[in-house]
């Protein structure tokens, strides 16, 4: 058994044995322990958090690529207030793949003759998997909307499903 | 001058734009990022989707970034950067518009690099400042390419820090630009 464990068993049952002296204190320091320690070991856990896999998280919308990218470009104010930090899956046909490098992969979902468009930056893992579709498949992503610049743009995003041939 | 001379006029200006040859260009895939370093932690996060356009005859230079596109290594500092720092979801973008100074003439066929000067204002959280920093571009095996750095004080953007922490993060952050390639803007 763990050494803390035994002193803290120890530390109760000789409470037992002399009730009157010391329970009072010590159950109050025993208490005083473990929220000091639950708190800093929630602390530790929750300043290493990492950012979530979106993966493993419900979109809080799905949504087509031509009526996001419309919505935003008619009414910003009003698209952010529906989609901005939130997780989306936006579904919509290739129009572009941007990769730098093989570190940085952007893929652009949406008409390919509209002025805006979705821009997904591929989350690592599938940096691999996006190199076997060809432009023009329609493809369903999700990730985290960060706002609206020349397309809407999403970060962190996972491929969701592709249509078969 | 009547309606018509005008629209006339308007009009003859807009096709001797297109006629010239291509000055404008732009990327959707440039780089931010920002650090500072303080006794308690080190602060750093990256935006890989800043949208940029330069015209390299007339020097206009301009940048859009949006704040919740800065990832972090940790959640927690992402969170508190977007809820209580630069307060995203009221202010989502930061824009930089400025100046170079170009004193060579910049080509896509000559391999060149120079350290020009960038003079303009860079709006983070809703607050303005001048900024006036160098900045480097390069042109190698057609590429246009570009970089700066420059550091900013977070009490000009009215970004305030919590009196808690206050004594132990840094008060200035350093800011660095990197534009990969810069491609043609098509019209």
């Amino acid at each position: 058994m763990d050494n803390r464990w035994w002193w803290i068993y120890q530390l109760i049952s000789s409470n037992q044995e002399n009730k009157v002296r010391v329970s009072k204190k010590n159950i109050v320091i025993i208490a005083l322990l473990i929220i000091i320690a639950a708190a800093s070991a929630y602390g530790y856990k929750e300043y290493n958090r990492k950012p979530a896999d979106i993966a493993g998280i419900a979109p809080t919308a799905k949504v087509s690529a031509a009526i996001i990218a419309g919505l935003y470009d008619s009414d910003e104010a009003k698209a952010n207030k529906l989609y901005l930090g939130k997780t989306i899956q936006v579904t919509g046909a290739i129009a572009e793949i941007i990769n730098q490098q093989d570190t940085l992969v952007n893929v652009l979902i949406g008409d390919s003759n509209s002025l805006h468009k979705v821009s997904c930056l591929l989350a690592h893992a599938y940096n691999n998997e996006i190199k076997q579709y060809t432009i023009g498949k329609p493809i369903t992503i999700k990730g985290i909307c960060t706002g609206f610049l020349m397309d809407v743009e999403l970060n962190r995003c996972v491929i969701v499903a592709v249509s078969q041939p | 001058m009547n309606m018509k001379m005008l629209i006339l006029v308007f009009t003859l200006r807009l096709f001797s734009g297109t006629a010239q040859a291509q000055t404008k260009y732009f990327t959707k895939t440039g780089q931010i990022s920002f650090h500072s370093k303080s006794a308690m932690e080190n602060i750093e996060a990256m935006n890989n989707k800043v949208v940029s356009v330069l015209d390299i005859a007339t020097g206009q230079i301009e940048f859009s970034v949006l704040m919740k596109g800065f990832e972090f290594e940790r959640a927690l500092m992402q969170e508190h950067f977007n809820e209580n720092y630069v307060e995203s979801d009221k202010y989502p973008k930061a824009v930089f518009k400025g100046i170079i100074e170009i004193k060579e003439a910049i080509s896509l066929t000559t391999d060149m690099s120079a350290t020009v000067k960038v003079n303009g204002y860079l709006t983070i959280h809703g607050v303005t400042n001048p900024i006036n920093t160098t900045a480097l571009i390069t042109v190698k095996k057609n590429v246009l390419s570009a970089s700066a750095g420059f550091v900013i004080t977070l009490a000009d953007y009215k970004i305030s820090i919590p009196s808690v922490v206050s004594e132990k993060i840094n008060k200035q952050v350093t800011i660095t630009v990197g534009i990969p390639a810069y491609q043609p803007l098509a019209r």
